[in-house]
């Protein structure tokens, strides 16, 4: 049923070269230059070397001017082109055939600084080949085309600079797509994440998605929680690491002290990885139990405000994590991101549903709220969640004139059939609707008086 | 015409006047006579859960003023105000409020007064005399041993019995009666049982068996199980089974499907650990409910609840794997 989503890097991949953010350098001296080739002349240098970040438009833009301008395209990937027989079989075919219907045909060969001059042996040599043969353009692109390696290439090519994208163009294009998206997004959450990605659009794109598809909006909170720098989450990584493999106090203490990650979310990255690197259950049991006792530590000093504490707190969530492991091994399993935020989000509206519908109750049940929510809301349930009869919770729920909210909470995957339910009900007996059912008649007379309270008050005095 | 809304049956049997409750009965004379003399002293009602201390205290308001008593009456819980501050905000706001016609004083009934801390109970204290002019308190507790000596010096004491057997089944044979409940005998010992004379209890098993047909012994004990969020003892098994992820993501499901807090939790397994349902190793139980203590009091104290948890359902993975051995 839930339909496939597509990623907005493809989604919102730029059509026209008007949509490819700034490189109006760029932009100018590849369409002067494949010009030439579509009136039919050979420019002096046969090949573009793109070069720049990621993901600021190079592969992108050739790709919409190839559209405007009327060209085909033969995209590879340095995987698919990388040894000398591909370069020669396929690139240096493609490179000497007329292409019959277009303007012209133009090979794009992406990350060629891919090319390993070991691994790959003679692949660049015949590459260089290829581009003095070619009666085709050919671009390429690289993230670093400076390498000594690259140096007769460089020379065959002309050098197209793309620059590294402003964290203001990198908002403006968040904003486009959360607008397109019709998704609510604030002004700072997009600035985090345009500020994290150090200028590459693909990873700020993704940054977005993530967080939007998760939650449905994008709200600094969020994204200060989920979206980290690419080299913040290498640091974790490290310092996970320092504490996991550590086998001295000291080192495991300087893990935590050192580490550029506040020990807030260290201690959430360390929750939900310590399953991830220790299987004994000893080393399990010793490692949970001093984190544990870590964040006891941490409340101790937030509410007492001896914030001397602290070191404790660093004491058992490094070096208490780290020696808590007796037995040699640590299993192999990649560290992965902690979980609790996301869920902390999902639980945040049940709790409060619940709540509420306690206080929603307890006028009437004449009992605490955490009473209700003990001793009456688990046999509600029960009676909700019955799907075989859900008359009988409809009719509960016109009693206590439940909100939806309350009914989705009380009935879960029975929601539904409860709604149906009432709804029914309330076409047939739209008499009892919006009103609470009172246990007597003089009930509603108690209403009465206490609506013209505020008049009798000021007659008796 | 008969109204197709439906109210739950504690709520729609619960005794209305003094004269409505039959059990607890030397408690409800001694009450009879404060409404024949229109005068009281503050109140102090004890007793476990489900004997009707609330019930009795809103019954006497009802018979001292009548239909409208909620309007003469500051329904307070210990347990849902904020602190003993805004509880005095509350009495003195009501204190100023109309007072009734014939009888001299107003009620602050305050619902789990045991749950206050004792700093709180002597605000308390004076807050019962500032306003004794015109207030009588009617405090609730389960432990009357919670209330300090100095309130429980100025409060007439009210003890409240857990119910017997007979007020129990009598209660539930009238309801069935009323409501046209189809129902085995044995099915109402069996509530009884159960319910260990709290009638609160009692009632809201028989209306959830009822729900789902004939109320048999059979589905009074699936109620009680389906009561319980069966995740839990699956997320116990998990974890001594070894399976310390496993009984984590269970762990996480059931907080998101009911909304628990990491309390609610904690008291969930202390009830499901020593149930016979579940099949451990009797000194485990022992081993299991001392650090749940521990645990429980950290939550209570602040701490991380995932965190917190996660260590108990570590030490439960340890303990299933050395009592293999």
């Amino acid at each position: 049923m839930s339909e496939r989503k597509i990623p907005w890097i493809i989604k919102y991949r730029p059509k026209r070269v008007d949509d490819v953010i700034g490189q109006d350098e760029a932009k100018k001296t590849i369409i002067s230059w494949l010009t030439e080739w579509a009136k039919g002349r050979i420019p002096y240098k046969k090949a573009l070397l793109l070069y720049g970040p990621p993901g600021v438009g190079k592969t992108s833009l050739v790709e919409a001017i190839a559209r405007e301008l009327n060209f085909d395209i033969l995209e590879l990937n340095a995987s698919d082109y990388r040894r000398k027989s591909d370069i020669r079989r396929i690139v240096g075919t493609a490179a000497t055939k007329k292409p019959l219907l277009k303007k012209g045909l133009i090979i794009l060969l992406d990350e060629v600084d891919g090319i390993d001059p070991r691994a790959d042996e003679g692949g660049l040599e015949a590459l260089v080949d290829v581009i003095k043969n070619t009666i085709n353009p050919i671009i390429m692109t690289a993230n670093d085309p400076w390498k000594e390696q690259f140096r007769v290439l460089r020379e065959l090519c002309e050098l197209v600079d793309f620059k590294e994208l402003t964290e203001n163009q990198i908002i403006a294009l968040l904003q486009k797509i959360c607008d397109s998206e019709k998704i609510y997004c604030e002004r700072e959450a997009l600035r985090w994440i345009a500020s994290r990605s150090m200028g590459d659009a693909r990873a700020a794109i993704n940054d977005l998605q993530a967080v939007a598809e998760g939650y449905g909006k994008v709200t600094i909170g969020l994204v200060r929680a989920i979206v980290r720098g690419r080299e913040k989450t290498i640091n974790i990584w490290r310092t996970l690491n320092e504490i996991f493999y550590a086998n001295q106090a000291w080192a495991a203490k300087k893990a935590v002290t050192q580490s550029e990650e506040d020990y807030e979310s260290l201690i959430r990255w360390l929750n939900d990885n310590i399953p991830k690197k220790y299987s004994d259950p000893l080393d399990l049991f010793r490692a949970y139990d001093a984190l544990a006792r870590a964040t006891v530590m941490l409340s101790r000093a937030k509410i007492s405000g001896e914030w001397g504490l602290l070191s404790y707190v660093f004491d058992l969530m490094g070096p208490g994590v780290s020696l808590a492991r007796r037995s040699e091994e640590i299993l192999k399993t990649r560290y992965g991101f902690p979980d609790w935020i996301r869920l902390m989000a999902q639980l945040k509206p049940m709790r409060e549903e619940r709540e509420k519908l306690a206080e929603h109750l307890s006028y009437r049940i004449l009992a605490s709220k955490s009473t209700i929510m003990n001793e009456v809301i688990p046999y509600m349930m029960l009676i909700f969640r019955n799907p075989s009869d859900p008359v009988i919770a409809a009719r509960l729920a016109l009693g206590y004139n439940l909100s939806k909210d309350m009914i989705k909470y009380l009935a879960g995957d029975n929601t539904e059939n409860v709604i149906r339910a009432l709804e029914k009900i309330k076409r047939a007996r739209p008499e009892e609707v919006g009103k609470e059912t009172k246990r007597e008649p003089e009930k509603r007379e108690a209403r009465k008086e206490k609506s013209s309270k505020g008049l009798d008050y000021f007659i008796k005095s | 015409m008969s109204s197709i809304a439906e109210i739950l049956w504690v709520e729609k049997y619960r005794p209305r006047t003094l004269d409505d409750i039959v059990n607890q009965r030397e408690v409800v004379e001694r009450l009879k006579l404060f409404v024949k003399e229109k005068n009281m002293p503050h109140l102090l009602f004890a007793g476990p859960p489900g004997t009707g201390k609330t019930t009795a205290a809103h019954a006497l308001a009802h018979d001292l003023y009548g239909e409208t008593y909620r309007h003469y009456m500051l329904e307070l819980n210990a347990s849902d105000e904020r602190g003993i501050n805004v509880i005095r905000e509350k009495v003195k706001e009501f204190a100023r409020s109309r007072a009734p016609e014939n009888v001299p004083f107003k009620i602050v009934l305050l619902d789990e007064s045991d749950n206050m801390t004792s700093d709180a109970q002597q605000a308390l204290r004076r807050l019962m005399e500032l306003y004794t002019v015109s207030t009588r308190f009617i405090l609730v507790a389960n432990y009357p041993s919670k209330i300090i000596d100095p309130i429980q010096s100025r409060c007439a004491f009210f003890r409240f019995t857990a119910l017997k057997k007979e007020d129990i089944v009598g209660r539930l044979r009238y309801i069935i009666e009323n409501e046209g409940v189809r129902y085995e005998d044995e099915a109402l010992d069996a509530i009884y049982e159960i319910s260990e004379g709290d009638m609160r209890k009692a009632i809201n098993i028989l209306q959830a068996a009822a729900s789902l047909g004939m109320v048999t012994v059979e589905s009074v004990f699936k109620v009680v199980g389906m009561a319980r969020p069966r995740e839990v003892r699956e997320m116990i098994r998990l974890a001594l089974s070894g399976d310390f992820t496993g009984s984590r993501n269970m762990l996480r499901k059931l907080m998101i499907e009911y909304g628990l807090s990491g309390e609610d939790v904690v008291k969930q397994i202390h009830r499901e650990i020593f149930s016979q349902e579940l099949k451990i190793p009797e000194e485990l139980r022992v081993l299991i409910a001392d650090y749940l203590g521990e645990i429980h009091f950290r939550l209570v104290e602040g701490s991380d609840e995932d965190i917190q948890l996660a260590a108990l359902l570590a030490w439960l993975a340890l303990l299933g794997k050395r009592s293999q051995m």
